[in-house]
């Protein structure tokens, strides 16, 4: 046992090392674009549009003292909501160069979360602590306004976010410029119901927060006097086809299948019913919002036209020429480097918090502390994002969800097209009711 | 020949217990002045980001510290502590919210449910050795995940579950009145782990520590010595789910809110990981690998980094510790550290028991 | 309780779902009736062959080239593990050389999150071209991808045990995992024979791969940790019969879906492979203690 031991162990590790630093290297340019560049733009010449009108003194760089902003966004394998914060940020750049806040730019701090809520917890304090940041835009989290909520609330932080957990929307200082998962899949259960099927599968990913989600569309089924059937799976799904034939089995040759699912899962249930040959066995299948990209309509191809139909909280981005959409898609070409995604609703989402943030933040008199801003964020209403079917506003509300009228669309030749314009939200579902009771908009 | 935390037969036998000499009580005394620091400095140095990643430490220190009993004492690999995790937090949360028992009782119960729960489930499982051991393990841990992902985690709602899925607002797991902010809840967690480390000392001094490592040594020369290998490799299943449990405890009250997306299969294998990189056999081995798993991330984050290279990482340490560094950085740092400072001091090299290890 | 015409889909889908699984867990079981070791890093190898061979497809190159690409992939790093790191650990127990596999699954696994990042709103998905014909059972369609992915595995199961029982090599390659030095001292060029193992399961884990990534989803946690899964089917085989590990297979993909139609249980059903191992594990060894180490395997 004395003898010197031969360590061929740790040159190999060396060498594994290196190799796998050299792939990375090489491996960091290429698959993210190649993978984005698939759906981003039919890209429409409209650009020519200057992105100066962001600003209110175009070409005149901001030089004075930063107002310091913060997100938080989920990044972790297989989700990943950067491409929010990261277009408020290529927003903010086009503010700043343009004149920026009474010549103050703006400089946000965006933090990443692997839905760990200790991790989120305190990514809320470093914004807070170390990054004094005066206002909370951009946050995407499929746990953070559950976690932060109250932290916000001591600390009198009005967030506008893109909402996904139940707090965003039930909360005072919380509003979203989206619908959420429940309010989405209320419109896809609404539209379902007004083609008159005569049964209602809802299927959704088992994440928390599945029996809040499921109280929507089940308070939409009652008052249409339609039977639902409540279903989840666990994500990611390893079995698409047993999922698949559940729902359509449940739901029978005259009822609907609605999925609120992830882009990827709803594709792998979809393709799999498709590849089972089920797909024209229930009236029709609808998605929340999650599944409107052209992305999804290319991957799944003819059979689908006019059989899926997708809730779209969000104005269509290439069906619509309105100057502040052309504004939209020039921002992202010229400072959206870091959006992966290119045109879509991620991308959409991140330009309305901005704009609302900018707007805000341009009717402040005086020094930019938590007091003034969040004040002013308060005071935003009916402000028109361009991306929304009716002005967004914050309001000082025990909740919000200032975003409930919708749009449905449906896969057509490989592109997402318009179904059905802006159509309320219905209030048989009794969060809606209740939010557009304190805000007057009965 | 060596086993998975790399300790020769010879060098297990030349460690019998002594009555603590000078260097032991300086080694104390250390130690108790690093525990000063940690509780009493260390809070007033760092953010309450940090203050957050270090609470975690502590908790996840007490699992490491668990899965290095087993690993690096008693020779059993487990690939289900971090179900095991799950079930204390679990408990704790149930019964935080369901009574108003002070919170160490809430951790003793913790500690107990599960470590019956454990000590139920290892029972059938001690008649597989080495690979199948562990797999079952791994097996275990991913029925007991589906069953979390299906149940959820209590938060505030009635029956036997606790849990209410409809709810707008879920309430947030409770604090100890005397530790409600982050640095004193950081303190608390702190001053739970020292004693479930004291604990595990305690065992590791005495009989079972013994047993143990005649167990890990060979088990059919412990059968022949007359030790009830069986019974001593039960209780050390019965220690390890204990403490893990009440870490859950601790775990419940630091996060506020659980979710079964927390808690998946994939991450034992993350915790065997840095089990290993940070030394399954020293009790500072915990504490590194809790750091690697929890604050290293916190660090990464802050800067930017993607939480992927730290994936990497561990993978490539996992290799690397099996090949050449069997004991783990706990060991090898300050024997490259001692061996550094004779460099320096040009004085002629002494050779250890251990060293050379064969292959 | 559900009637028997409510089951009769999912019979289809299950025997499916236990080809898939049959896929996965042969793979991994395969090596080890060669080199002794558990190769846990199976699902990973083959997930990132897959997304190599989608970026590919992505860039324009023909699909017959992305497929080889996929396959030459696994092989190769499959190889360079083994010839790198499978001599030194060979020796160790059959635990210390699965767990070093764990170490290239996490490495893999890491690379494959920084390469192929989650963009907003994106999924990627395989497809081949078998996926669009199929025949009718009953009510379902059964695309020919599927009965392709049965048939891969029924393939390596046959293949894997009429080569190690009947050619030199094959006899050649247990020998070792049994004792690598004395086969050594027979005369057997132990690193060709050690290095064609390796090479075989690395082609396997990337055929594997691409068949998995058309027939479950083309997403690296799933792809990577199916082996969880799978290894259930190993395990009930107790690591030593691939025919078992196939029929193992089988039935948990079988029951898996079968419970989907009771409500009761439906939402449960993930856990059908773990409950089976474990049950197995322990009414196999109520006889005696089960263990793997070198001086059985």
């Amino acid at each position: 046992m004395g003898t010197r031991k031969h360590r061929p162990g740790v040159r190999a590790v060396v060498a594994l090392a290196a190799v796998i630093a050299a792939i990375a290297a090489a491996g960091c340019s290429s698959s993210g674009s190649s993978s984005s560049g698939s759906s981003a733009s039919a890209a429409p010449s409209s650009a020519a549009v200057s992105t100066s009108q962001c600003g209110t003194k175009p070409g005149v760089k901001a030089t004075g003292t930063p107002i310091p902003l913060g997100a938080i966004a989920t990044n972790q394998p297989g989700t990943s909501f950067t491409d929010i914060p990261n277009m408020a940020a290529a927003y903010f750049a086009c503010v700043n160069a343009n004149g920026g806040i009474n010549g103050h730019p703006i400089k946000l701090y965006i933090e990443t979360e692997q839905t760990n809520p200790a991790q989120i917890a305190a990514d809320a304090k470093q914004l807070v602590q170390t990054d004094h940041v005066v206002g909370i835009v951009g946050n995407t989290s499929i746990l953070e306004c559950t976690i932060d909520h109250s932290y916000w609330e001591k600390l009198g932080y009005f967030v506008v976010d893109s909402g996904i957990a139940p707090e965003c929307y039930s909360t005072a200082n919380s509003a979203a410029v989206n619908m959420g998962p429940r309010y989405s899949s209320d419109g896809a259960v609404q539209y379902a119901l007004s083609q008159h099927v005569s049964k209602v599968v809802f299927d959704q990913s088992n994440v928390p927060g599945t029996g809040y989600i499921a109280a929507g569309p089940a308070a939409l089924a009652a008052a249409a006097h339609t039977p639902i059937v409540q279903l989840t799976e666990n994500v990611p799904i390893s079995d698409a086809n047993s999922v698949a034939i559940k729902e359509v089995n449940d739901a029978g040759p005259n009822g609907a299948v609605i999925l609120n699912f992830t882009p990827p899962e709803a594709l792998v249930i979809l393709q799999a019913a498709q590849k089972l040959g089920l797909e024209d066995h229930v009236k029709l299948w609808g998605c929340s919002t999650p599944c409107n990209t052209d992305f999804l309509a290319k991957a799944l191809g003819p059979k689908w036209d006019h059989k899926l139909f997708v809730n779209a909280e969000l104005t269509p981005p290439d069906a619509t020429n309105t100057p502040k959409m052309a504004l939209y898609k020039a921002i992202l070409a010229q400072y959206g480097k870091s959006v992966s995604g290119g045109v879509g609703s991620f991308s959409q989402m991140g330009f309305a918090e901005a704009e609302i943030m900018v707007h805000a933040l341009e009717s402040v008199t005086g020094a930019y502390t938590v007091a003034s801003v969040n004040a002013a964020i308060k005071n935003v209403s009916n402000f028109d994002t361009g991306m929304l079917c009716q002005g967004w506003t914050y309001g000082n509300f025990p909740m919000h969800i200032p975003n409930n009228v919708d749009y449905t669309t449906t896969p057509n030749n490989g592109q997402m097209v318009t179904a059905q314009g802006c159509t309320p939200i219905s209030s048989a579902d009794p969060q809606i009711a209740a939010y557009r009771k304190v805000a007057g908009t009965g | 020949m060596l086993d998975l935390a790399g300790r020769t037969a010879a060098a297990r036998q030349r460690s019998p217990l002594r009555r603590p000499g000078r260097r032991a009580l300086i080694r104390a005394g250390v130690i108790a002045a690093l525990l000063a620091f940690a509780l009493f400095a260390l809070p007033q140095l760092l953010s309450l980001y940090y203050i957050d990643a270090m609470t975690q430490v502590v908790v996840y220190s007490v699992v490491t510290l668990g899965l290095g009993v087993l690993v690096g004492r008693v020779g059993l690999v487990s690939l289900g502590q971090v179900a095991v995790l799950a079930i204390g937090a679990w408990v704790a949360a149930r019964l935080l919210f369901a009574t108003t028992q002070p919170y160490p009782l809430v951790l003793l119960e913790a500690g107990v449910i599960t470590m019956v729960l454990g000590t139920l489930i290892g029972l059938p499982a001690l008649r597989l050795r080495g690979l199948y051991l562990a797999l079952i393990t791994l097996m275990l841990a991913g029925a007991i995940t589906v069953v979390l992902t299906t149940t959820n985690f209590p938060n505030g709602g009635r029956g036997f579950l606790g849990y209410d899925g409809a709810t707008v607002h879920i309430p947030a797991i409770r604090r100890p009145a005397i530790a409600e902010s982050d640095p004193a809840y950081y303190r608390y967690a702190v001053v739970v782990a020292a004693l479930m480390f004291l604990l595990v000392l305690a065992h590791i001094r005495t009989r079972p520590g013994r047993a143990w490592a005649a167990i890990r040594q060979s088990e059919p020369a412990a059968l022949a010595a007359g030790i009830n290998t069986w019974f001593y490799k039960l209780w050390a299943f019965a220690l390890v789910s204990f403490i893990t449990g009440v870490a859950g405890g601790v775990l419940a009250g630091a996060v506020h809110y659980l979710y079964s997306i927390n808690f998946p299969t994939q991450d034992s294998i993350t915790l065997l990981a840095v089990v290993l990189m940070g030394g399954a056999y020293s009790l500072w081995g915990a504490i590194i690998a809790a750091l690697l798993l929890q604050f290293l991330p916190a660090l990464l984050n802050n800067w930017g980094v993607s939480a992927d290279w730290l994936t990497i990482l561990f993978g490539v340490g996992v290799l690397q510790v099996l090949l050449t560094a069997p004991r783990g950085l706990a060991d090898q740092v300050p024997k490259d550290l001692a061996r550094l400072g004779r460099l320096l001091r040009r004085r002629p090299r002494r050779p250890s028991a251990t060293e050379g290890d064969p292959a | 309780m559900p009637s028997w015409q409510l089951f009769e889909p999912f019979i289809v889908s299950g025997l499916a779902l236990g080809g898939v699984y049959a896929l996965s867990g042969v793979g991994t079981v395969v090596l080890y009736q060669a080199t002794g070791v558990v190769y846990l890093a199976f699902g990973a190898v083959g997930a990132m062959g897959a997304l190599i061979a989608w970026s590919l497809t992505n860039a324009g190159a023909p699909d017959w080239l992305a497929w080889l690409v996929c396959v030459l992939f696994g092989g190769a790093v499959t190889l360079a593990y083994g010839m790198v790191f499978g001599p030194p650990l060979a020796r160790r127990d059959p635990l210390v050389k699965a767990v070093a596999t764990l170490g290239l699954t996490l490495v893999l696994f890491g690379l494959m999150d920084l390469l192929w990042t989650a963009n907003g709103g994106q999924s990627r998905a395989i497809t081949l071209p078998t996926d669009n014909g199929g025949f009718m059972i009953g009510q379902v369609q059964v695309t020919w991808t599927q009965v392709i992915g049965l048939a891969a595995g029924v393939g390596i199961v046959v293949v894997t045990t009429v080569f190690l029982r009947f050619t030199k090599l094959g006899t050649a390659m247990r020998a070792m995992a049994n004792d690598r030095e004395i086969t050594a001292t027979l005369g057997v060029p132990v690193r060709r024979v050690e290095a064609a193992a390796w090479l075989g399961c690395g082609v396997i884990a990337g055929v594997a791969g691409l068949l998995l990534a058309d027939l479950v989803a083309l997403d690296a946690t799933t792809l990577t940790f199916l082996v969880i899964s799978s290894l259930a089917a190993a395990l009930i085989a107790r690591l030593r019969s691939i025919v078992g590990t196939f029929l193992a297979a089988m039935a948990i993909g079988l029951i898996h879906d079968l419970l989907t139609p009771i409500q009761s249980l439906s939402n449960f059903r993930d856990m059908t492979p773990f409950v089976l191992a474990a049950v197995a594990l322990l009414v196999l060894s109520r006889h005696g203690v089960m263990t793997a180490s070198r001086e059985e395997a």
